[in-house]
């Protein structure tokens, strides 16, 4: 088991260093260079030349990947273009902000998804079973850009419950960036439940008809018991799997959703940094998204190691 | 053909005629369309639903309907080319990997894992920003994308037919590696392949509607319709039908592809993936 679970972490470091550079050689591709940036159109080509020395861009592609890792690994991510300040404290502050969101997300998904779940389990083929069935679909279905301008256009425009834009940086009070938080959180809740749902639903409704789930019923346990002590133990690793897959998913949702609410995250920098070809501030979010992604999965695959007891016990 | 469809459940029935109707329009558009989807001024600005403009006009007084039966083109041959293409090299790199078996198939499923380990929409903006938003730089860079996911199940299907007699017969008969994998192997994954290619396209119609959207996509005046939900946005209290057209009719597509998929899986006998 242990060996099992160290092979998939070594692996997935050794697909993170892979990938850096995969990310590192696609922004290499960016027009222009960072000197040429700097020094806009009318730098003589001495000045050029002087510079891309000073900034280590006359090296070779590989050393300069080496380079930014080392850097990358002691936290140090060189200088932003355009804002002109360490890239580390640039991004921490979107990191920041992306994390409360983030974190407003998983408050809301986490008892959406299991009481859902649970609900349409054992209600299933009523009524309710149905219309969740329906609503899990148009959950997974619809891309998060229509759900949240959707959301805008019901409880901004049309209730006035919350404000359209999340420019929390402008807020004031707790309250005021919770309201500014919701409608985003909302959009990216909506689609990791339809997810989750769908698969608590399918696995619950597995173990309650299972042999175990049956005799316990049998026994004559009251049915919230047996809801509680066997169907949801077993129904705990498909679902931590699919939350560590839908936190992965994350990191392409968010880009999506702060652009519809003008929200300052990570998503919203990483567009804005490719947008002014800020080749520093590129790299650091795109690695960082990646390590999250990559972390995620590796949590996912974890999880259904451990939950089930035919891996438990190989290798 | 007519009996596969009886086959399907009541919901993929209807799913997929409306998947055919969503092609008999982008074939036919341009010949029914009431106006050109660049004409400005065909109205007013913001104009609200009339005869003249069944679905109004946006911010350059364009017809918005017509933008949105133009815009079914592109999503439509974007969306099935760049899968069809995924499904094409992952099928074509999983099969032989899975009967060569041994240390290439571990290495080449090694590199597929690597190369699906990247946060999909981080690589395709970089893909895109480097190398430059036209329509088939795009397909390719979500086939890049698409193609090791899809190698992946194909892959785990394969591993299940590999170790069947027919497939151990044709070896000992030393028949070519390709023939085996496209005659033994192929017809027996190949309803694992028809929904995996069905799932991703819906996929990849959310995808380039999300780049389109991020204006990694097409570039303006295009009618595609992640980058007129995108302009829409920016008028959305003078007009919301320039906005909204697009993203039912992208909502709509997406749902009933969902649908389909579902409904083709269990006439198969496949269950359908849930991952995200």
């Amino acid at each position: 088991m242990l060996r099992l679970v160290v092979t998939r972490t070594a692996f997935a470091l050794v697909s993170l260093v892979i990938v850096s550079a995969l990310i590192f050689w696609c922004v290499e591709w960016l027009p222009g260079d960072a000197a040429s940036r700097i020094l806009g159109r009318d730098a003589t080509p001495e000045v050029l030349a002087l510079l891309r020395h000073k900034l280590h861009l006359d090296l070779p592609g590989p050393v300069r990947y080496l380079q930014w890792l080392g850097g990358a690994v002691r936290g140090d991510f060189g200088t932003s273009l355009a804002a002109n300040q360490p890239v580390l404290d640039y991004v921490w502050s979107r990191a920041a902000n992306t994390t409360e969101l983030a974190g407003f997300v998983l408050l809301l998904y986490t008892p959406l998804s299991i009481g859902l779940g649970i609900w349409t389990a054992v209600s299933r083929g009523r009524a309710v079973d149905h219309v969740a069935s329906i609503l899990v679909i148009l959950g997974m279905c619809v891309p998060e850009f229509v759900v949240g301008i959707v959301l805008i256009v019901i409880f901004a425009m049309t209730l006035h419950w919350f404000p359209p834009l999340a420019l929390i940086d402008r807020a004031h009070s707790i309250g005021s960036v919770l309201s500014m938080l919701f409608l985003p959180a909302m959009t990216l809740t909506i689609a990791m439940t339809a997810y989750a749902v769908r698969m608590m639903r399918e696995n619950l409704i597995e173990v309650l008809d299972s042999g175990y789930v049956q005799m316990a019923r049998l026994k004559g346990l009251p049915r919230w018991r047996v809801l509680v002590r066997h169907a949801l133990h077993s129904a705990l690793g498909p679902a931590l799997n699919v939350t560590a897959l839908n936190i992965a998913w994350l990191m392409g949702g968010i880009i999506v959703v702060e652009t519809v609410f003008s929200f300052p995250g990570l998503g919203r920098l990483l567009i804005d940094a490719i947008d002014l070809k800020d080749v520093p501030v590129v790299l650091a979010v795109s690695l960082l998204l990646t390590v999250v992604y990559i972390f995620c999965n590796l949590l996912a695959d974890i999880a259904v190691l451990l939950l089930n007891p035919k891996l438990r016990h190989a290798g | 053909m007519l009996g596969f469809f009886m086959k399907l459940s009541p919901a993929a029935r209807i799913a997929a005629v409306i998947l055919l109707v969503y092609v008999a329009v982008a074939l036919s558009g341009p010949l029914w369309a009431p106006y050109s989807f660049n004409a400005v001024l065909t109205g007013g600005p913001f104009e609200p639903p009339s005869t003249a403009h069944l679905l109004g006009t946006d911010n350059l007084g364009r017809d918005v309907l017509s933008r949105v039966v133009y815009g079914s083109r592109p999503v439509l041959a974007m969306a099935l080319s760049a899968t069809g293409l995924a499904t094409l090299v992952g099928a074509a790199l999983a099969l032989p990997l899975v009967l060569q078996g041994g240390l290439a198939d571990e290495i080449g499923m090694r590199i597929l894992e690597i190369l699906a380990s990247v946060p999909p929409l981080v690589l395709a903006l970089l893909l895109i920003s480097g190398l430059g938003n036209g329509n088939i730089l795009i397909v390719l860079a979500v086939a890049f994308l698409f193609a090791p996911r899809i190698a992946r199940v194909v892959r785990a299907a394969a591993m299940a037919v590999v170790v069947e007699d027919y497939v151990t017969a044709a070896l000992t008969r030393g028949e070519a590696m390709w023939s085996i994998a496209v005659r033994e192997m192929l017809p027996n994954v190949a309803g694992t392949i028809l929904v995996e290619f069905a799932i991703r396209c819906g996929f990849a119609v959310v995808f380039i509607g999300a780049l389109g959207f991020l204006g990694f996509g097409a570039a303006p005046p295009a009618p595609e319709w992640g980058l007129m939900i995108n302009e829409g946005r920016a008028n959305i209290n003078a007009s919301l039908w320039p906005v909204l057209a697009p993203a039912a009719a992208m909502a709509v597509l997406v749902v009933a592809i969902n649908l389909f998929t579902e409904g083709l899986a269990r006439a198969i006998g496949d269950a359908p993936g849930t991952a995200p």
